[in-house]
């Protein structure tokens, strides 16, 4: 089966033929683009195997936990191919997002040995590290007979793979030089503007520049364009409100969430001048422009709402506007993107990004294998193939970005999107101060934020006790 | 008090018709929801005049969801099925254990019997998420994390203070009298109670295991906490149509409708049994 | 059905004896529920504790100081003020709106019967799924209540995404979902009433509207006490519901027992304070049952010496 397929991919291989032609190639044998992808990595997987003892796993199953998400199906699309490099067996749960993480806390709260790798976001190994349930995963990368040669750590963006990195001290600098990888980086976000070109051309408005630009369209935006308004940005009850657009415009500004001490003591910094300016601007815009009910928006909302039309802008991840200019949306192909910085007087955007990575339970009992998994997952051949034949994005590794066939591919349908990413690619990094509270005080932020839109309190006022609450909360927890 | 005049007989159907709109409009609105695609849900106004499709109900059944990123597989009918097992499974166990204990509760005073009848119903206070958070470090020690038999014991929480509470009631309304002369003939108490106290009270029994049905069936945070995906209801699985390509309204609507329609149809069957077991057993206590 | 002539049943092989027999019975059950008391009192142990699952390093015997801050904690207070209000407002009105159906269809006929049946399914839905229907109609651009409101003059009412409504929001659910339990309830104690009393009522002339307050409202009391108490239990431990609509917020607007308890667990892992509260909303709900089950059986013997 696929014989003359794998010749023409094995020609590929050799050098011989373009990405290109290689793929109008299969197309003419009948070979549909999802499959090209499957099988062109079957024979980059092959290659693979040939420099690293990739079956010493072979007949021992590991078994995933995963959130519901375009990264996992472009994993699951392509895990025939980690079976057949490994001879490992793999099996997986996934649970929705509103219900993910309180799972992964049930699971490895309870010492379960259930899981042997699961998905996460860097915030969370602020909690799972220092408590115990993911090992430093140097261990393995540094381990030239547990990593293979081409695995390419260095290849991983830089910003990126240090933000999931940290040493465990409450406050310490991501990526310092004694950071443990508490996880290793899988698909990313940068936070910048998507926003319909349509709508931002009929009320005659470029595309915003900064923070008061973007308050002024989008108040035009909702102004005159019946049943539409400006900016879709999240609000839920969560510390998911603050992560994306807020934080990095925050960012921006040159503001921050936390002081650290030169002692090391935590402190609020969410009550300077700066901030309150900021947070003022930040809850107009939402009272003008925001959504009827952004306080119940998670970035599905804030994703859904941009691509049936109902919204002009988004201020959230990039990767979400990717979604929202495909398949069956009202708005597909009609979405634009542009990178954002806030702050008139930056040079340029500062994104804070979620990464979605990957961990190992500290319980596992095959700890290798796992890894084996891991490195495959997080790796150039499985990053190109869902980069190019599935929607793996952003990718984490350079090499993928400057993949001719990827970048190609963004450009015809997703005009702007490289640009953005290439643009605030050097200033992305996680803007939060990493410590063990990060959950209680980025949820209380959210919350103060949805009292401040809904007028319940004023800026000033509201965040004075939010400082005061943050700083009693640090003392209790010994941090403050 | 059978002599209305006209005008109250008017008020009332006002206000009974009011009463069914008011409660029977989320379900018709929800079926409605069910029939459309997305586009037509998310105009506005809201209408009313669509072309029905049954594209959501097979997407869900055969497990194929085609949302414009990537067509995904989804388990709802897994989630139907494990909703059915623990459901059963649980009401099954909690009669089975209930249904004997009511019976000792009723017939016999013995020394601490209120006290014991009393602690029982009083795991109905506890908070479930107290019993909970505990009990998932528990089941990773003694090995019941993610089975079956562990979640369908903790249902007992819900199912066992239901069926004890509403089933004694029922034992006490029996007079004793058949069952004595019964024994008296010289029959054992095994063949008593399963010959004459068990028929006698068969209504209250149906009554109790169908609300206890209800209740399990329509649990939400057992399973999440406690149990793998595999194992997950229908109340937990509707909440997976929401992904990161968009929402799909009308399938989350089909989901609902599918995952409320076995209890509904249920209740509509044995609709008698329901409305006593409601009114009857909770209240005679 | 068996009968009395049947007597050819083999007699009794071994005899348990009389005095064991009830305890055997109920054993078994106690036993299942008994098991459930461990992860109790481990739960007891934890609200004792300086216990935050992401500082191991931290923990420690701390022997109540986890109750003690919430003396000074706005945010217990506030916590216990809106479960509290929650509570007795779904209760107050599903009592109130229960009652008025019930009195509606007091007479058995078959229309009455019908609409009785219709009315319980809500009471079929799972409270998880009866918030995600409410969501949905209360959706900004397609929801159909969102547009009901727009009709009657209120385009801009938010329903659980403002502070100002949320509350209403989440009650609206609960009222939808739980009145029909109520409604049964008193329906079947309506028409268990005895019907003598509202006879000599009417010879004697009283009027109607007196024979509810004097007749019906006493004798109905102990039905209507049970049925508070149900919903009272659940309603002040509601979780599904608020979660599933608005997590608790806007701002802290929403933030009962539960959901407070259940965040500061899986968000924060701060066991120690999930536990105290927990405990607390437990200590509430056991004097609240209490209080119920002791008036409802004084109204029992009450109604029993009538008799």
């Amino acid at each position: 089966m696929y014989e003359k397929e794998k010749d023409l991919i094995d020609a590929f291989r050799r050098g011989q033929m373009s990405r290109r032609s290689l793929i109008r190639g299969l197309a003419a044998l009948g070979v549909s683009a999802g499959t090209a992808g499957v099988l062109v990595n079957m024979v980059s997987t092959q290659a693979m195997a040939a420099d690293f003892d990739w079956k010493k796993h072979a007949g021992t199953g590991v078994k995933l936990l995963l959130n519901k998400h375009p990264y996992t199906d472009a994993m699951i699309a392509n895990l025939e191919n980690f079976k057949s490099l490994t001879g490992m067996e793999v099996s997986y749960d996934v649970f929705p997002e509103d219900v993910y993480f309180d799972k992964v806390t049930a699971a490895l709260s309870s010492r379960s040995s259930e899981y042997d790798a699961f998905m996460t976001g860097a915030y969370m190994t602020w909690t799972y590290g220092p408590a115990g349930w993911i090992p430093d995963l140097n261990e393995w990368i540094q381990d030239s007979g547990k990593t293979s040669p081409t695995y390419n750590w260095e290849d991983m963006l830089e910003g990126v793979r240090k933000s999931c990195a940290w040493n465990g001290r409450p406050g310490g600098e991501l990526g310092s030089p004694d950071a443990k990888q508490w996880c290793v980086p899988w698909g990313y976000e940068q936070n910048n503007l998507a926003y319909n070109e349509g709508m931002l051309k009929q009320i005659g408005a470029s595309v915003p520049t900064n923070m008061s630009e973007l308050i002024e369209v989008a108040a035009k935006a909702t102004k005159e364009i019946d049943g539409v308004y400006g900016i879709g940005v999240r609000g839920s009850r969560s510390w998911a409100t603050i992560h994306p657009g807020f934080l990095s415009a925050y960012a921006n500004f040159n503001e921050k969430d936390l002081n650290v001490a030169a002692d090391g003591k935590l402190s609020a910094a969410m009550n300077t001048a700066g901030s309150k300016a900021f947070h003022a601007d930040w809850v107009r815009m939402i009272q003008e422009s925001g959504a009827a009910d952004w306080s119940s928006h998670t970035w599905y909302q804030v994703g859904t709402d941009l691509g049936a039309g109902k919204s002009a802008m988004i201020f959230d991840a990039d990767i979400l506007g990717y979604f929202m200019n495909g398949g069956g949306n009202a708005m597909a192909g009609k979405l634009a993107y542009a990178p954002f910085a806030a702050n008139p007087a930056a040079s340029a955007p500062t994104p804070n990004i979620w990464i979605w990575s990957l961990s190992m339970s500290n319980f596992s009992t095959k700890k290798d294998a796992a890894w084996y998994f891991i490195q495959w997952a997080s790796g150039p051949e499985h990053g190109l193939f869902g980069a190019t034949q599935m929607d793996f994005v952003n990718p984490v590794r350079e090499s993928v970005w400057a993949d001719a066939g990827f970048r190609e591919r963004l450009d015809k349908s997703y005009p702007g999107y490289v640009a953005m990413h290439d643009l605030s690619a050097p200033g992305a990094s996680i803007k939060f101060t990493a410590q063990p509270l990060f959950f209680d005080l980025t949820t209380e932020w959210a919350s103060s934020l949805q009292k401040m839109v809904a007028k319940e309190l004023p800026v000033d006022e509201g965040l004075d006790q939010l400082a005061d609450s943050v700083n009693r909360q640090l003392k209790d927890a010994g941090l403050g | 008090m059978d002599h209305m005049s006209l005008t109250e007989k008017w008020l009332r159907g006002i206000a009974l018709t009011l009463v069914v709109l008011f409660f029977m409009f989320p379900i018709f609105w929800i079926v409605l929801m069910s029939l459309q695609t997305n586009e037509t849900i998310l105009r506005s106004p809201p209408s009313m005049v669509f072309e029905p499709t049954l594209k959501n109900y097979v997407a869900i059944i055969t497990g194929k969801l085609d949302s414009h990123v990537a067509s995904m597989d989804i388990a709802f009918m897994r989630n139907l099925w494990n909703s059915i097992l623990l459901s059963v499974c649980s009401v099954a166990v909690a009669l089975l254990l209930g249904v004997p204990a009511a019976y000792a509760f009723a017939r016999h005073k013995f020394r601490g019997s209120e006290d014991i009848a009393f602690t029982l119903l009083s795991f109905r206070f506890a908070p479930p998420l107290l019993v909970l958070l505990p009990l998932t470090i528990y089941f990773q020690d003694i090995g019941l994390a993610n089975t079956y038999f562990g979640l369908i014991w903790v249902y007992q929480l819900i199912c066992l203070p239901l069926i004890l509470w509403i089933v004694r009631g029922y034992f006490e309304d029996i007079s004793p009298d058949l069952e004595n002369a019964y024994r008296i003939a010289g029959h054992s108490w095994l063949s008593t109670f399963r010959r004459i106290a068990l028929p006698l009270a068969g209504p209250g029994i149906a009554a109790a295991g169908l609300l206890a049905f209800i209740f399990a069936w329509n649990n939400f945070i057992f399973a999440l906490v406690l149990a793998s995906a595999d194992k997950q209801p229908v109340t937990v699985g509707a909440l997976a149509f929401v992904t990161a390509s968009g929402i799909q309204y009308g399938q989350i609507a089909a989901a609902v409708v599918l995952s409320i329609a076995p209890t509904l149809a249920l209740a509509l069957y044995a609709q008698r049994y329901l409305v006593e077991g409601l009114s009857l057993g909770a209240v005679k206590g | 059905m068996a009968t009395l002539s049947d007597i050819s049943v083999p007699r009794r092989r071994f005899a348990v004896s009389r005095r064991a027999l009830p305890y055997l019975l109920s054993l078994p059950a106690l036993l299942v529920c008994i098991a459930i008391l461990v992860p109790f009192f481990t739960a007891v142990y934890y609200s004792l504790q300086r216990f935050r699952l992401s500082q191991p390093w931290n923990r420690g015997m701390n022997w109540g100081e986890n109750y003690v801050n919430f003396l000074s904690d706005p945010d217990f207070w506030n916590t216990l003020q809106i479960s509290l209000t929650y509570a007795f407002l779904t209760v107050g009105l599903e009592l109130l709106l229960g009652l008025g159906i019930a009195l509606l269809l007091r007479r058995r006929s078959r229309i009455n019967n019908f609409i009785s049946i219709m009315l319980l399914m809500p009471l079929m839905t799972a409270p998880a799924l009866a918030a995600l229907m409410w969501k949905l109609m209360t959706n900004p651009n397609f929801g159909i209540l969102s547009y009901f409101a727009s009709l009657v003059g209120l385009p801009d009412f938010r329903w659980g995404s403002s502070p100002d409504t949320a509350l209403l929001t989440v009650v609206l659910v609960d009222i939808w979902v739980y009145t029909p339990f109520m409604m049964i309830l008193l329906l079947a104690g309506l028409r268990s009433l005895p019907t003598q009393p509202f006879e000599a009522a009417a010879l004697d002339g009283v009027p109607r509207f007196q024979q509810f307050w004097r007749i019906t409202l006493p004798m109905l009391s102990p039905y209507i006490l049970t049925a508070c108490l149900f919903r009272l239990l659940d309603s002040i431990q509601q979780f599904d519901i608020i979660y599933a609509l608005t997590q608790g917020g806007p701002g802290d607007t929403l933030m009962v027992f539960q959901v407070e308890a259940y965040l500061n667990f899986f968000q924060s892992t701060n066991v120690g304070r999930s536990a105290a509260l927990l405990m607390i909303l437990w200590v509430v709900t056991y004097f609240l049952s209490y209080f119920f089950i002791k008036s409802w059986l004084r109204l029992r013997e009450r109604a029993r010496g009538e008799a």
